[in-house]
């Protein structure tokens, strides 16, 4: 009898692990299949998009390529997409229909917000935030998406330079030209870095250049593109140049002669802020505006801790104290006298 | 225009903004306010190197700055702990002789002998013990600890260490609610809302379990005098012992950092971080305000969700240890089927049974471990030191690696019910909360298991 019992107890504990709703294996397992599915079908809707925003029309191979997915697999999923309406295709060609392209904008969307979050909030390094942006854009909700936005303050480029969609869709998309179309003397703004392929990517990022800077092109030629950006002259090689893009600027942005980092500042001695490194954005951004450090603010260093790490700043008749790698993103002038004790 | 049309005309605008936007509207704000100060605010003197300034350069300086700190630590303890012993043992006598009044009075009334148990000897034993224990200690602690928060002097001491945090990926202010959570991890929880930053907060208030609090004090006290200070010439036993407690403080330090350097660089990698921190100028502390802050919003506040989650447990506790089957109480029962897991962490099952029923509060293990060991059917201290020593080493075989065992495990194990609680109502979130009381409670017995498997590996 017990035996029998201690069975059915068996029994039912396994039956209960395999099929319990949502928590059970099988469930889960058959939740976690649909996921990678709408995923996949996902990243293909955003292949198909890119492509026909930059003119080119995608084939069977661009897009298994860009998912690796083998030949039996892509056509399940052509014929996936096709069944819900998403594509229509026809001999190798394929077209978004309107649903997909709905989609399609709204993955593009997620995935760009996702990258400028990423950077200003997380500060995150710009060379991991495509493939971390990758994995979030199929979780986020149309709402949270909405929120991130307003939170961002509505941004109208991602990391990269790339135009975020618009919550119905729409794409600005930006007029730009290759750096390595521009000719010597040409004062230009770096508008976008193309992230693939990858390896030229982080060359061009150790190289330090980002969107939003400044240039003048000093020299360009058949194998390279010389620039200068008010401190260094930077080469790069024709590739690199050719996944920069580039509008032309009135003149390069130079902080005056003198400036300093704030952490570089000596004890007791007065400065002016001239500016935060404009790459220093969101939450550690406004907490330093908080605080008083605009643009002509008078500030001296106070106090520093038996480690040198953090000092404390006089700001505004207040001291506060400053990690030294915010201090290194603002910008200072020293003035001439000095503080008595 | 219609009203679709006025919002899409401000999202037009809005795009226009730019990115500096924000940057202009408070550069703006400032420019406006410091324009309205120099014609409203006028100053008399120009005094550019005042008192504040010249206290700020000893109590930060390279060299006067951490000794400082550690000596007023120090003198903080020893007053806490020295005027704590008195008034608990009035509070205690107090308490318990209501008890037997209580207890004879439902007696005299004709109650059945179960109902008297579970109300006097359960119930109101607990809750004494908790209220005698934990009152006195934070009456006294608090008040001390809000007159150097008054004062202005703790920002300095956040300021001072923040560079060890920093490399942890936490917050110099977590080395505030640290020294909070000495009191009572529960109000060192609280006192995270200082810290502004969302990741730091969240790692001080995961780690603030590793700082043992004063419901914890007694019982690492107690086992160091009983084994570390034994185990050496009685010439040095006070000083070992003492040291003792110090090196188990110093670990809870150590996995403070360690864990906020983990929890930093995992589970709390996607929420957003800044520092900041303002030294505000040193004011004459208000007695009125450190009366209202220490005794109303802390002690009593903490006292009495201690008090809510202890009454039950000390109901469970009395049936565990009055409901006999087979000739012993439950409580052995349970206690002889965790014992196998207790050995194996260098404890034994009496010891996990009493932190079991201890969760909601701290204050009590002592009392239910020696209720179990003595089959006494309600909670009980030992009448002297050597009573206690006779009870757990000669009749339970306790070692001095069952000291140290649990002396650890009581530093690393699970938050308290009272803290539990109060990390969800400041998290709203299940699964900090979930987090907060397991991983403590994972590496207690990953501790616990190494040092006890090292030991008997070494002989």
């Amino acid at each position: 009898m017990t035996g029998f019992l201690s069975l059915l107890f068996l029994l039912g504990g396994l039956i209960l692990l395999l099929f319990a709703p949502r928590l059970g294996l099988v469930p889960r397992w058959r939740a976690r299949r649909l996921r990678r599915e709408r995923a996949v079908t996902e990243d293909g809707l955003k292949h198909l998009l890119l492509y026909s925003l930059r003119g080119q029309p995608a084939t069977q191979e661009s897009l298994a390529g860009s998912l690796r997915l083998s030949a039996r697999k892509l056509v399940r999923l052509l014929a996936r997409m096709e069944a819900k309406g998403l594509i229509h295709s026809t001999a190798g060609h394929i077209e978004l229909q309107p649903d997909g392209e709905r989609r399609a904008r709204e993955i593009v969307r997620a995935h760009r917000l996702w990258e400028r979050y990423l950077t200003d909030e997380l500060r995150t390094p710009l060379e991991k935030v495509h493939s971390e942006a990758e994995r979030a854009e199929h979780t986020l909700s149309r709402e949270r998406l909405d929120a991130l936005e307003a939170h961002l303050g509505h941004p109208l480029r991602d990391p990269h330079g790339d135009p975020i969609p618009l919550a119905n869709g729409s794409i600005t998309e930006i007029q730009a030209r290759q750096l390595s179309d521009c000719f010597a003397g040409e004062k230009i703004e770096v508008v976008h870095v193309e992230d693939e392929p990858e390896f030229l990517f982080r060359e061009i990022l150790a190289l330090g250049l980002r969107p939003g800077q400044r240039l003048q092109v000093l020299e360009s030629s058949p194998e390279a593109v010389v620039v200068w950006d008010g401190e260094r002259r930077l080469r790069l090689t024709l590739p690199e140049a050719a996944n920069i893009h580039v509008r032309s600027a009135p003149d390069l942005a130079v902080r005056p002669p003198g400036t300093i980092p704030l952490d570089q500042l000596p004890e007791l001695q007065p400065a002016e802020v001239v500016e935060i490194d404009p790459e220093f954005r969101g939450l550690a951004r406004r907490r330093l505006l908080d605080l008083g450090l605009t643009p002509s603010a008078t500030v001296v260093a106070e106090l520093r801790t038996p480690f040198g790490d953090p000092r404390a700043y006089r700001v505004r008749g207040t001291l506060v104290a400053l990690r030294n790698d915010q201090a290194e993103h603002v910008w200072v002038r020293p003035k001439e006298a000095r503080v008595e004790t | 225009m219609s009203p679709q049309e006025v919002l899409d005309h401000a999202d037009q605008l809005r795009r226009g903004l730019g990115v500096d936007f924000r940057d202009r509207m408070v550069t703006s704000l400032y420019e406006e306010s410091r324009r309205i100060a120099a014609r409203v605010v006028r100053r008399r003197g120009e005094s550019s190197w005042d008192l504040d300034q010249r206290i700020d350069r000893i109590v930060t300086s390279p060299v006067w700055g951490l000794p400082l700190m550690l000596l007023l630590l120090a003198v903080v303890f020893w007053i806490t702990i020295v005027g704590a012993n008195y008034p608990s043992e009035w509070i205690a006598r107090l308490l318990f002789s209501i008890e037997r009044v209580g207890a004879a009075l439902f007696e005299a009334l004709g109650a059945p002998g179960w109902l008297t148990g579970l109300v006097w000897h359960g119930v109101w034993r607990s809750l004494a013990w908790v209220v005698s224990v934990m009152l006195p200690p934070m009456a006294i602690f608090f008040p001390l600890f809000t007159i150097l928060e008054d004062l202005g002097y703790l920002p300095r001491v956040a300021f001072n260490l923040d560079w060890l945090f920093h490399k942890a990926g936490a917050h110099g202010k977590q080395a505030l609610s640290m020294a909070m959570g000495f009191g009572c991890n529960a109000a060192g929880v609280i006192s995270t809302r200082i810290i502004d930053s969302p990741r730091e907060r969240l790692i001080a208030i995961l780690t603030n379990n590793f700082v043992p609090c004063n419901g914890r004090f007694p019982t690492l006290i107690m086992l160091g005098m009983l084994f570390v200070g034994a185990a050496v010439p009685p010439a040095l036993a006070s000083v070992a012992a003492a040291g003792s407690v110090v090196a188990v403080v110093l670990i809870g330090a150590v996995f403070t950092f360690f864990v906020s350097w983990l929890l930093a660089r995992t589970v709390l990698r996607g929420q957003a971080s800044a520092f900041t921190l303002e030294l505000p100028p040193y004011r004459r502390p208000s007695v009125l305000r450190i009366l209202y802050t220490s005794l109303i919003d802390r002690t009593a506040f903490v006292l009495l969700r201690a008090v809510m989650i202890s009454a039950p447990a000390g109901a469970v506790i009395w049936i565990l240890g009055n409901i006999h089957a087979s000739g012993a109480s439950l409580a052995e029962h349970v206690a002889r089927s965790l014992d196998p897991f207790g050995r194996a962490l260098g404890l034994d099952g009496v010891i996990l049974l009493a932190y079991i029923i201890a969760i909601p509060a701290n204050e009590i293990v002592v009392p239910t471990m020696l209720m179990v060991y003595t089959g006494a059917g309600m909670m009980t201290e030992a009448g002297s030191l050597e009573e206690l020593r006779r009870i757990l080493v000669d009749a339970h075989g306790w070692s001095l690696l069952t000291a140290v065992c649990l002396m650890l495990f009581s530093l690393l194990h699970n938050p308290c019910g009272t803290t539990i609680l109060t990390i969800w109502k400041e998290t709203r979130s299940a699964r900090w909360t979930a987090l907060g009381a397991l991983m403590p409670l994972g590496f207690a017995f990953l501790v616990t298991f190494l040092v006890a498997s090292a030991a008997r590996w070494l002989g």
